[in-house]
């Protein structure tokens, strides 16, 4: 038999083929009372019935065919297979095909009945254990899934934790300061305002995982106005933000991402002066937010863009398909991303927070 | 008079930098001021008095100050200066390559400054046969370090849609198909056409999340429902999200057995 029909045996066994033997032999007894024959001669019988019997069964199961379900195929394969069997019985005792179907055919249709009887009692029990079987790994398959999304939310939770104050920020920030102090101490005074503001908001999100617009907001403000002193009059930006939206839960750390990239990716690598432009509406019940940059534009190449594909993956994971992250090109360049998210209020938000007591 | 160029993207910083060692080395000058590496290797290209020393930051946009110093290293003495970077600096004391941390140590930035000051005193050409190749592995390393790990694959197209240009994300993008001149990229809600071919995008993409099933396909991952024999040796594939059904041709039929 070639290869490729191999897969209709699949399931078979050395306990299946037991199981037959089994079921034969309870059959035989069972019924041996009601004919002539001899034990062993029924036996012949019912082995020969059962093990066609089930090997239609294997194959009905293992068929790929979408005509009836294949529980029903299993059942026809009783009768197709019990029809074998008696054809089996009669080849294997040497018996006349055509006397056979004549002159005994009481004890033919008898044979055949007992057959497809005990067949179906023993397909329907294999479907039930099936089904119990498949039920028991649809089970363990959502568990699977369910601890998949619990370690998500947890990778997203620890990449917030990690996006929180880059070192080289951070440093490079109070070597700027430190300059400042003897140059010019009243801009010192204010880039130290803007790092304390910045590092209150950015700190204590290491805990949580909601926040709101506002605060992401000021952050970002905070950020830009260190990055203006930092790179000269190489960076400008605006923020127009309704204040009736301020209060609107916004997740942690996105914000500050794009503002980063836009500076990053966007203004730095090109040497002219750039603007960023942070923007925030509502329409039709979604909450808008946009980052703007005229800087180089996106030079889509392999590895880039994996800080943004980290907020895809945390809107999927806190939103599902209600939120997204979308990048164009702006014009005449640079890059708009926008988050749109389907608003929520901060009470129904705990879904990463910590459980409150 | 020893000569010096300092390299760093944040103008503050040069200033900064500049101050101190006017400070604490009157006699140096300073002949150059770069704001990216690309700046530092084209003023060593093109100017013929070479400073003596270089102080790059590390993290420059362009050319990293790693990669400047290893084009400009035979021809300078080269300091670095950085924020943060434990691994680099573990690496620089260990090749015994002079370092400067920011925010600046006073103390620290003397101990650079008279070190260099004895090594300029010191005949060149007798240390230039010492250095050279070792710090040369050690760059070479670092700037590898540095560099994104491992392979890294596309995770953005661009593509036009209507009037503006769009970044779509590759787990958006359910197949790609190849049509005469063009590549469709097919998501759940529509489609783009974008002008790279399969060939690359197959070079591009993770191949754990495309998979090609034919000539002109290829198939993301998550998005397979499920697979049915079809006509001749081909089978039928069908999407979670799509319609249609794809072919997978003969020669990728390999990929669904057992499944």
């Amino acid at each position: 038999m070639p290869n490729r029909y191999l897969y209709l045996l699949s399931g078979l066994s050395w306990q299946r083929a037991a199981w037959t033997v089994v079921v034969a032999l309870v059959a035989t007894a069972s019924v041996v009372w009601f004919f002539q024959n001899t034990f062993w001669d029924l036996l012949l019988s019912a082995l020969c019935m059962s093990f066609t019997i089930m090997l239609a069964i294997t194959i009905a199961g293992n068929l790929r065919q979408t005509f009836m379900p294949r529980e029903g195929a299993q059942l026809l394969a009783v009768v197709f297979g019990s029809f074998l069997g008696i054809l089996l019985v009669g080849i294997v005792k040497g018996r006349d095909l055509a006397q056979m179907f004549t002159e005994r055919l009481w004890g033919v249709t008898v044979t055949t009945g007992l057959g497809i009887g005990f067949g179906c009692v023993i397909t329907a029990a294999m479907i039930l254990r099936e089904q119990r079987a498949r039920m028991q790994s649809d089970l363990v398959r959502a568990e699977a899934e369910k601890h998949r999304l619990e370690k998500q939310i947890m990778e997203a939770r620890l990449q917030v934790m990690q996006a929180q104050v880059e070192p080289h920020f951070l440093f490079n920030t109070l070597a700027n300061v430190q300059h400042l102090v003897e140059a010019d101490a009243k801009a010192a005074g204010k880039m130290l305002d803007n790092l304390i503001r910045y590092l209150r908001i950015a700190l204590p999100q290491m805990r949580e995982s909601s926040s709101t617009l506002g605060r992401e907001m000021d952050m970002a403000a905070a950020y830009l106005e260190i990055f203006k002193i930092r790179m000269g009059s190489r960076l400008d930006y605006s923020m127009n933000v309704p204040s009736d939206l301020r209060t609107q839960e916004f997740p942690p750390m996105m914000l500050i991402t794009l503002v980063e990239n836009a500076i990053k990716h966007g203004l730095d690598p090109c040497c002219d002066a750039g603007v960023v432009t942070l923007s925030a509406e509502q329409r039709e019940g979604k909450l808008i937010v946009r980052v703007a940059d005229t800087g180089e534009g996106f030079q889509p190449k392999p590895g880039g863009g994996v800080g943004l594909a980290n907020i895809r993956e945390r809107l999927s994971t806190l939103y599902g398909k209600s939120a997204g992250l979308t990048l164009e090109e702006n014009q005449p360049r640079g890059i708009v991303a926008t988050i749109e998210l389907t608003q929520r209020s901060l009470a129904s938000a705990g879904m990463l927070s910590p459980a409150v007591t | 008079m020893p000569t010096a160029l300092i390299a760093d993207d944040e103008p503050l910083l040069r200033a900064q930098l500049k101050a101190r060692l006017a400070n604490l080395w009157p006699g140096l000058r300073i002949v150059h001021e770069a704001e990216n590496g690309r700046q530092v290797v084209e003023f060593f290209d093109l100017e013929d008095e070479k400073p003596d020393v270089c102080f790059l930051d590390i993290h420059m946009p362009g050319l990293t100050g790693l990669e400047a110093a290893r084009r400009i290293s035979k021809r300078s003495r080269v300091v670095f200066v950085t924020a943060f970077d434990q691994y680099a600096v573990d690496a620089f004391e260990q090749g015994a390559i002079d370092y400067v941390l920011k925010p600046f140590d006073e103390t620290r930035l003397k101990e650079t400054v008279t070190r260099l000051q004895e090594r300029l005193a010191a005949p060149v050409t007798v240390e230039s046969d010492s250095r050279g190749d070792p710090l040369d592995a050690i760059l070479a390393r670092l700037a590898a370090q540095m560099a994104p790990v491992g392979r890294q694959y596309l995770q953005w197209i661009k593509a036009s849609v209507g009037s503006t240009v769009r970044m779509i994300a590759i787990d958006d993008i359910c197949y790609f198909q190849s049509d005469e001149k063009y590549t469709r990229v097919v998501m759940e809600d529509g489609e783009v056409l974008i002008r790279k071919p399969i060939k690359e995008l197959l070079d591009e993409l993770d191949p754990d999340k495309f998979w090609q099933i034919h000539r002109s396909t290829l198939v993301n991952t998550r998005e397979i429902a499920g697979v049915v024999r079809g006509l001749r040796d081909q089978a039928d594939l069908k999407l979670k999200s799509r319609p249609e059904v794809l072919t997978v041709s003969r020669a990728y039929t390999h990929l669904f057995k057992q499944m």
